[in-house]
């Protein structure tokens, strides 16, 4: 199955923890988009991806 | 100590946190400069991105994290980026920042009031980035942000109180607190503003990209405390010819 991650098309079959887990990012500073809408952190377990979704993870950096 | 945003603040100095060279010189910054307030951005992070770190990891759990939307383009994305600075941070402070110009990077006057509307009755603490423009400050106003932010100069330009003609008017009228943000270079333009009687001011790159940070931020911290304290005092009027310090009778007559 193909998703697209930051713009990067990846091989990834799960949910959305998984995929951020398997980035090694931290999910307690991330938020994930999918197709442009936030998902909430509670839904993340239950949230497969779908072929062809959108995925943005997003998180702080420094900012003025 | 002053109200702002429904906090009680003691420094007046708002520190941004782009552009610096490491992220833990936001510690030092908070204990030794005395900086309470610390402006972050939404990004991008992981696969493909430039930016590995994430700067909340970095901020003292006690500082007040402001989140700015910079990089959205219109009122819809400053609104997402909102939502998403809340969900990460329970923060409830945001910058709104909205430009479609990256050459002088000016605010969007008309995307920006959309924005804060939206955002003041989704119970959001609003800190828009504006024009010097009083027309604007007070439509803001009366929508119910908590403070205005105009700016100095353009972002990044270390030129100053560019615009005082169109700065002071807002700081005589609108009641809410004013702070001066973008394009203050020194510590002198910091103590300037705050003469005039803003609230307090925002700094960015005059400190992250200064040779040693921590030390400009503890600058700009005594210039900001300098300003006001003089701004309270009450700054005494200029005049056209020397005004004798010295008594001008009794002269010794040698």
């Amino acid at each position: 199955m193909l998703i697209r991650v930051n713009d990067k098309e990846m091989e990834f079959c799960g949910n959305i923890l998984d995929l951020v887990l398997s980035l090694n990012l931290n999910p307690k500073t991330c938020a994930v988009l999918v197709n442009g809408e936030i998902v909430k952190k509670n839904d993340w377990e239950s949230f497969v991806l779908k072929d062809g979704d959108y995925v943005e993870i997003v998180s702080f950096v420094g900012g003025g | 100590m002053f109200e702002i945003g429904g906090k009680m603040l003691k420094s007046r100095l708002f520190v941004g946190t782009g552009k610096l060279p490491d992220y833990s010189l936001i510690e030092r910054m908070y204990y030794e400069a005395g900086i309470e307030v610390f402006a972050v951005a939404v990004r991008r992070i992981g696969p493909n991105t430039k930016h590995t770190k994430n700067v909340l990891e970095y901020i003292p759990k006690d500082a007040t994290i402001m989140v700015n939307t910079s990089g959205a383009q219109d009122h819809k994305e400053a609104v997402k980026i909102a939502m998403i600075g809340r969900e990460l941070t329970n923060s409830d402070w945001v910058k709104v920042e909205i430009e479609k110009d990256t050459k002088y990077l000016f605010p969007d006057s008309f995307e920006t009031l959309k924005a804060c509307e939206i955002l003041v009755k989704e119970g959001f603490k609003v800190f828009p980035y504006i024009y010097p423009d009083l027309n604007l400050a007070k439509e803001l106003e009366q929508i119910g942000v908590e403070a205005v932010m105009p700016l100095g100069s353009p972002i990044g330009t270390n030129k100053g109180i560019g615009c005082e003609v169109l700065l002071k008017p807002i700081i005589n009228e609108v009641k809410i607190p004013v702070i001066i943000d973008a394009g203050i270079g020194r510590p002198s333009h910091a103590a300037q503003a705050m003469e005039m009687g803003a609230d307090a001011v925002l700094i960015n790159t005059a400190i992250a990209t200064s040779a040693d940070p921590l030390k400009m931020a503890i600058a700009f911290a005594k210039a900001v405390e300098a300003g006001r304290l003089a701004f309270e005092v009450g700054i005494l009027k200029e005049y056209e010819y020397a005004q004798a310090s010295s008594p001008l009778e009794d002269f010794i007559s040698g």
